[in-house]
């Protein structure tokens, strides 16, 4: 008798439960996407959707998805080089800051570009913000929704880290003159660079050593004073930002050790004094088993209290189906007016168990909502769908990317 | 065909606020009961349907999979009581009783252990009562965070319909309870026979579909979206009443020779005079307190009585789904606006032995003794 009757567990097979695939968008053979996508509502009434493309050659895509069944590539730009990435973006009005990591050390370009995208088919550079140095890869992620900051994940020509896992961390731009940003705070794990006082943090073992440095850093409309920071092996923390040259830790929460660290998006919802706080998936095949998303009661900032995980997808059904299989981006609530905003409804990506949908009502008792799981996209090396970040506007509309070849996925959501 | 993209301009917008909230319909995986009298048709009906190649993602619950006499070749993966067909769909067996196999069926799929399904269609027994299957779902807090009752299909032949009719309550039961009634063997009986049929079936509920069909060929969507899926109020919203306050047709009620009017009222049952459906109307709003208080009070003295009832209820200005059977309501659904203009009550109910009179004032009075929101 056959083990399992479930076809799910057969990478060829697309799942769907609550979601509806309106459109597959291959992005014209450059289907690997990276962790930036925001949307932009331009002056003629157009929504045209950015991607930042997950490894070079190509730099960042925009899709006109005015009709979400019928999505143009209106624009694709080329990095300058093949050993940067820039896996991260975000767009307020029509300026839009994109970010910049070289594959090592040393290497420039790297840091952060503004654009104007008032006509989208042809973003204008406004300025070049330069990261690179001798210890540094450039910017891995930002955060960028007010049209005056930039938060982000990166590295600085000054910065020399103890150990090179830990080069990238929290720094703060002023670009309310985006021709010239400037720096405006910055805060590092404290033990993480040369010369400090504090003794080095302790490490996870050596196959889980993902390093101390910034992933997300999130500061939204509701507390401008407050950023909200997966720290990778770090864990969650939230900064007292207000004042910027004076960064102060108001919470902390790892759960690693005994978990396998990596500790990637910290979201706050506000009004249930709650975080949402996802892990992210490193390893292949289920090597860093479990990766998670977990519920923290925040109401005493001084004393997060982790109260739950989302009931993940099971075990048997995907950690061999191919490449990584685990938590991994949420969609953030961003404050823009094409965002789909829950307090509630909370959708992350999985890597091979796709994009899923949760209802945290009950926050102690999580339910999976709805989730789609596209079949294996073609040449996909990993042979497996590996869905690495979502974004939903405020039609309910899901957006996800494939991290190698298989583009964007536009779902409806039915819940 | 896709839906052209104007439909998702004219959503509520949802950004600015916090406010994206889940629907508490359309999480859960609708269930369709497929009830009739022993000899109905039933297995030959689900042993035609579960080939179909609209049946990709429906688990299909039977009794006995061996009824229904699936060829080795259709079979693509198969345990012990579940077994995967070429098409997609996904028969089982009922292992212990049918809240059980619900149970195991969600829960094996949530482990990955059988394939997906987006729908379950249930046979239940020929001498069944459905109404506690119905309760069931509605009670199993398990279940009913899962799944939700679609509708109920009832099947009756043809020649002997009529004969079930005056002696078995269980078969005019099953009939005051579905959503949907197929008369089958119709091509064994005479046009007089099957219009004598439809007007007994129409004296009792006058509210469900009813149509003919032979050899159990019916296509899987004549089974499906019977039930409100949705708290969004659309166009589709209001055809969970079914016929009796539809705005068209009424093949039943025409066949059963009066006026296809709205909110007739009473009709008076043929054959079991006692069982009817009444249709009442209210204009003035309920609040939450008298209207819970009105439904208790009536589903605690006369349970039995009340078959079904099903509605949309004006709660204080707002649109409120209610819908019972006998003694167990559903958790009401309020809808995010009103389907249409009217924004009136509509009850629709199947009762034995109740006048539309005493249900009227019944609410009416304690509407009063309630007093105003």
């Amino acid at each position: 008798m056959l083990k399992t009757l479930n076809p799910a567990a057969r990478a060829d097979q697309t799942l769907a439960h609550n979601m509806k695939l309106l459109a597959h968008h291959e992005l014209a053979g450059f289907g690997g996407l990276g962790e930036g996508i925001s949307m932009q509502l331009t002056g003629d009434g157009r929504r045209i959707l950015w991607l930042a493309h997950e490894s070079a050659p190509k730099n960042f895509s925009g899709l006109d998805v005015t009709d979400p069944g019928n999505p143009k590539l209106i624009v694709q730009t080329d990095l300058p080089h093949m050993k940067l990435r820039s896996n991260s973006l975000d767009v307020v009005g029509d300026m839009m800051a994109v970010a910049y990591q070289a594959t090592t050390v040393g290497i420039k370009p790297a840091g952060v570009d503004l654009f104007d995208v008032s006509t989208p088919e042809k973003p204008k550079l406004i300025s070049h913000f330069d990261c690179s140095g001798p210890y540094s890869r450039g910017v891995h992620a930002l955060w960028f929704v007010d049209g005056k900051t930039i938060h982000m994940s990166s590295g600085a020509p000054d910065f020399q880290p103890r150990n090179p896992l830990d080069d990238q961390f929290y720094r703060i731009l002023d670009v309310s003159n985006p021709s010239k940003p400037v720096e405006a705070g910055r805060w590092w794990y404290p033990g993480t660079r040369e010369g400090d006082s504090t003794p080095p943090p302790a490490r996870l073992p050596a196959r889980f050593d993902t390093g101390f440095r910034t992933h997300n850093t999130n500061v939204f409309p509701e507390r401008p004073d407050r950023a909200f920071v997966g720290y990778i092996d770090g864990g969650a923390l939230v900064l007292d930002i207000s004042d910027m040259g004076n960064i102060k830790v108001v919470s902390k929460w790892n759960h690693s050790p005994p978990f396998n660290g990596f500790t990637h998006t910290v979201l706050p919802l506000f009004e249930r004094g709650l975080w949402i706080v996802s892990d992210e998936c490193v390893q292949d095949a289920g090597a860093d088993w479990p990766k998670l998303v977990w519920v923290v009661d925040a109401r005493n900032e001084a004393n997060p209290v982790p109260i739950g995980t989302f009931p993940a997808p099971p075990y048997d059904a995907f950690a061999k189906r191919g490449g990584r299989f685990g938590a991994h981006n949420l969609h953030e609530n961003l404050p823009g007016p094409t965002s789909f905003r829950s307090d509630t409804i909370i959708i992350g990506t999985f890597f091979n168990a796709g994009v899923r949908v949760y209802d945290t009502s009950n926050p102690y008792q999580v339910e999976e909502i709805a989730y789609f799981v596209p079949g294996a996209p073609k040449l996909s090396p990993a042979g497996a769908i590996q869905l690495n970040d979502v974004y939903v506007d405020e039609r309910r509309i899901v957006y996800t990317v494939d991290r190698f070849t298989g583009g964007l996925y536009i779902l409806e959501l039915t819940i | 065909m896709r839906e052209p993209f104007r439909d998702w301009e004219s959503r509520e917008p949802e950004s600015g606020r916090v406010n994206g909230q889940r629907d508490p319909l359309a999480g859960k995986i609708p269930v369709t009961l497929v009830t009739g009298f022993l000899g109905s048709g039933k297995t030959t009906m689900i042993s035609k349907l579960v080939r179909h190649p609209e049946m990709r993602r429906v688990a299909v619950v039977i009794n006995e999979i061996g009824e229904i006499g699936i060829d080795h070749d259709l079979v693509t993966m198969s345990s012990e009581n579940i077994t995967l067909l070429a098409n997609g769909c996904i028969c089982c067996s009922v292992r212990t009783d049918l809240q059980e196999t619900l149970r195991d069926l969600f829960a094996r799929r949530r482990a990955g252990e059988i394939a997906d399904f987006d729908r379950v269609v249930v046979e239940t027994t020929g001498l069944a009562d459905p109404a506690p299957v119905v309760q069931t779902l509605v009670s199993d807090s398990l279940l009913a965070a899962q799944y939700r009752l679609d509708g109920v299909v009832t099947l009756v032949d043809a020649l002997l319909g009529m004969s079930q009719i005056a002696r078995q309550p269980e078969a005019v039961k099953q009939l005051a309870l579905a959503d949907r009634i197929f008369i089958t063997k119709s091509d064994m009986a005479t046009p007089e026979d099957i219009a004598a049929l439809a007007a007994a079936i129409a004296a009792i509920n006058r509210g469900a579909k009813v149509s003919t069909i032979v050899h159990g060929e019916v296509e899987p969507g004549a089974l499906m979206n019977l039930g409100l899926a949705s708290a969004r109020a659309s166009q589709a919203t209001l055809s969970f009443l079914g016929e009796t306050l539809a705005p068209a047709s009424h093949a039943a009620v025409d066949a059963a020779g009066g006026p296809a009017g709205r909110y007739l009222g009473t009709r008076a049952a043929a054959h079991d005079p006692l069982i009817k459906t009444l249709s009442l109307r209210f204009d003035k709003p309920f609040t939450w307190a008298s209207l819970s208080a009105a439904l208790e009070l009536l589903a605690t003295l006369r349970g039995p009585d009340l078959l079904r009832i099903k509605g949309i209820v004006n709660v204080e200005e707002k649109p409120v789904v209610v819908q019972g059977v006998q003694h167990i309501f559903y958790p009401p659904v309020a809808l995010d606006r009103w389907p249409s203009a009217d924004t009136g009550t509509r009850l629709v109910f199947i009762t034995r032995n109740i006048e539309a009179d005493l249900i009227r004032n019944l609410l009416k009075a304690v509407g009063e003794v309630a007093g105003p929101a």
